[in-house]
């Protein structure tokens, strides 16, 4: 008769049944482990993944509570993180990286030691620092179709400047600002191209801008898996705009206890550049997960999976 | 604040105001990428809309049209359009318009539907041909919420453009996206900024456009009408 | 540009069922956090609204400013308003939230108002007349008169939420959204094809779960 109080006991329930479930969402915290909590960022690019999920995977098998945040953004969104705290650690490039927190200053080199040296010395009153360099290394590189370098003869950067007017460069929104890529073209090499398309960092919108002709030239990286597939060829950089860019950890001094710097170190002694290649080649070409294929590499390597 | 400070400085800076990447380029691109998917959408939508709506025909497929537009995620149209027509602005105005026409099928129909049928009546019994009798009796009553459908249409259009930033689009979403990349805050404010006032415009102007349009005699009477218009937000 | 080139892109089929089968744990964990960004939403908007809404309809002078800030908040594209939130409230659940909650309150706002207007004088009177205080005459009176239009707000509501969440991708978040977002950063179709079919097909799924407990609590009223 009076159906009032039935829809307000349903609609009670329906509120209980939304809270329960909001509740019930959030992912219930793990058990802290012995050795600590460590939140490790990657890059949003597919690397940027492998990177994360190879030295965060080993920390996680040595003890450590590892949290991954993968594609968090470029270099100019993780920085801040790791300076406020937001996370402890992700995998960046040495010259790239000293280029950063030296404001541009051009100080990077081809040699991998002085160049992480000198990245230290300007992390430490941050309260950061950086690791061991790795062999393994992945350089911001320019690279044109096949028809292209057929047409104007083409095999190294410094070949671009008398058609460089005639040309667009493509690279993610970023590269303008950046002083390995249009700044640093622009005044190392002399090139001035004809316009400059904001697309992404070494991602599908590039490979679609190459494809349809949209851009000439576009920044790519150098350990992609899959340029040659894509019938992309990279221009040699013989001016030696692109400095040392070997992997190298950067992590928060409050994590980096010796036994985690150790386990880095340890995964930065022996990835190698054709590693790189071969896993990015996996992600990219075959579609496997950055987090399998790095397991593999682990057990591989032997790190006690 | 320091926030604001830094926007205004943004503003103040004559570079801004110049170039591929200037605000008036980019307003540009923005008001003519919205511009053209509203009117294609438009061109399909109004004369759908006002046909069902006339006979009364395919009701709930007319209303349930908003709500299969709401359903649509702006953010997964962009992208499979992209992969489908590679990058550029077809698939920009395709997906745009995509979710433009919902609203604008739904609003005029509801329109030509909310015409008292007394009115209609009177109409035939006066001589209206059935042509006639529509354009001349049943739009014009029907303009406000044929506007308003147009009006919702259009904010959400200049909403989702920005998102066309994402594969490689320009407008104002070029600022916000960039901004995020680079991490200069003061752009993607200034974008922010900018998209607002431009969605905000999009809206008030048209609403003024509808007032202009609607026969005096109606507008007294319509008012609540057009309040009634669907709600669309798809970006 | 010749052949061979782009062979991957190309020839990728919309669906990998194979890669779809390993993965179904990526789909459940964005599914999980799409809805629980959705719930959040939809309640927090549900507890301003009602209550905002009792106002609006009560008092002109609470009914048209709070259409006009709320009307202005719902006309700022989603993605501007989260850009003006990040330096203070920065690439978090709370950014996506208050503008996820701000878009649902004014929609489910003006139908708790239209709900409440609608309710016919001659009811308040008989009501008043059988000696119920105002409060009770609003709890167990107005409000379950104008449950429908409050429904058919929330459903609104819902769906339109749903679809806003995708978009919360760009700050970090986006449930399904992070699924599509992958599929444009690794030009890989299947991750982006299966989130933006689940995001529509949970639009509908919602829509529908909310118009049967309409048609259970109100069995008097036809689903608006």
């Amino acid at each position: 008769m009076n159906r009032k109080p039935y829809s307000g006991r349903l609609l009670a329930g329906l509120a209980a049944i939304m809270f329960a479930a909001v509740a019930c969402g959030s992912t219930s915290t793990p058990a802290a482990t012995s050795k600590g909590n460590i939140t490790i960022a990657g890059f949003a690019f597919s690397e940027g993944s492998v990177l994360a999920e190879l030295y965060g995977q080993a920390l996680q098998h040595a003890g450590y509570n590892v949290t991954f945040k993968l594609n968090l953004g470029s270099r100019e969104v993780v920085a801040p993180a790791i300076k406020s705290g937001q996370i402890d650690l992700y995998i960046g490039y040495a010259a790239t990286d000293l280029e950063y927190y030296n404001k541009g200053a051009g100080e990077a080199t081809g040699d991998a030691t002085a160049t992480t040296a000198k990245l230290n010395s300007h992390l430490q009153s941050i309260s950061l620092v950086a690791l061991t360099p790795s062999a393994a290394v992945d350089q911001n590189a320019f690279a044109v179709t096949k028809a292209t370098q057929q047409k104007y003869s083409l095999a190294k950067l410094s070949d671009l400047q008398p058609v460089a007017g005639q040309l667009v460069l493509g690279a993610g929104p970023e590269c303008p600002t950046r002083p390995y890529c249009l700044p640093g073209l622009m005044s190392l090499y002399g090139l001035h191209f004809k316009s400059f398309k904001a697309l992404d960092t070494d991602g599908s919108l590039t490979r679609a801008a190459f494809k349809s002709g949209q851009i000439d030239v576009g920044l790519v990286f150098s350990s992609d898996g899959d340029l040659n597939q894509l019938g992309l060829v990279v221009l040699q950089d013989d001016k030696h705009l692109e400095a040392a860019d070997n992997v190298v950890p950067i992590l928060r001094q409050a994590v980096a206890s010796d036994d985690a710097k150790n386990v880095l170190n340890e995964i930065s002694a022996k990835l190698t550049t054709a590693d790189l290649v071969q896993m990015n080649a996996q992600v990219q070409l075959l579609h496997q997960d950055a987090d399998a294929v790095t397991k593999v590499w682990l057990q591989q390597h032997n790190f006690g999976m | 604040m320091a926030a604001i400070e830094s926007l205004i400085k943004w503003f103040a800076d004559p570079s801004h105001w110049s170039g591929p990447d200037g605000i008036p380029t980019r307003l540009l691109e923005h008001i003519q990428i919205s511009a053209e998917s509203v009117a294609i959408g438009a061109l399909i939508a109004l004369p759908i809309g006002i046909v069902l709506g006339h006979y009364g025909r395919m009701g709930n497929l007319a209303i349930n049209l908003s709500n299969v537009g709401r359903a649509l995620p702006s953010f997964g149209i962009l992208v499979i359009a992209f992969q489908i027509f590679g990058l550029g602005d077809l698939p920009i105005i395709l997906s745009l318009t995509a979710l433009a026409i919902p609203p604008m099928v739904t609003n005029s129909y509801v329109g030509l539907r909310e015409v008292d049928p007394d009115i209609k009546d009177a109409a035939r019994g006066m001589g209206y041909r059935a042509l006639a009798q529509l354009l001349r009796v049943e739009l014009p009553l029907a303009i406000p919420l044929v506007m308003a459908g147009i009006r919702t249409s259009a904010v959400q259009v200049v909403a989702t453009a920005t998102l066309a930033a994402l594969i490689a689009g320009g407008g104002f979403g070029r600022y916000i996206i960039d901004g995020l990349a680079q991490f200069d805050y003061s752009k993607l404010f200034a974008g922010a900024v900018l998209v607002a006032l431009l969605a905000l415009a999009t809206e008030v102007s048209l609403a003024g456009l509808e007032r202009l349009l609607t026969p005096p005699g109606i507008r007294l009477v319509k008012v609540a009408a057009a309040s009634r218009a669907t709600t669309f937000k798809t970006a | 540009m010749g052949t061979g080139l782009f062979l991957q892109a190309q020839e990728q089929p919309w669906i990998l069922w194979d890669w779809l089968f390993t993965h179904v744990s990526r789909f459940t964990d964005a599914l999980q956090q799409h809805i629980q960004l959705t719930l959040v939403a939809v309640a927090l908007a549900l507890v301003i609204s009602i209550p905002l809404g009792v106002a609006a309809h009560r008092w002109r002078a609470v009914r048209n400013p709070a259409y006009v800030v709320f009307g202005i908040f719902y006309t700022i594209p989603s993605i501007a308003l989260f850009a003006l939130l990040i330096p203070y409230t920065g690439l978090s659940a709370t950014t996506a939230e208050i503008g996820l909650v701000g878009y649902a309150v004014l929609i489910i706002l003006r139908n708790v108002v239209v709900g409440l207007d609608s309710v016919p004088p001659d009811v308040v009177d008989a009501a008043d007349g059988m000696g119920y205080r105002p409060i009770a005459r609003l709890l167990r009176v107005e409000l379950p008169l104008a449950l429908p239009a409050i429904f058919a707000g929330v459903r609104i509501a819902t769906v339109t939420t749903i679809g806003l969440v995708t978009i919360t991708a760009v700050i970090g978040l986006g449930g399904l959204g992070q699924l599509i977002l992958q599929g444009l950063v690794d030009n890989f179709r299947t991750p982006l094809v299966v989130a933006t079919v689940l995001s529509i097909a949970l639009a509908f799924v919602a829509d529908l779960f909310l118009f049967g407990v309409q048609r259970l609590a109100l069995p008097w009223s036809r689903g608006v």
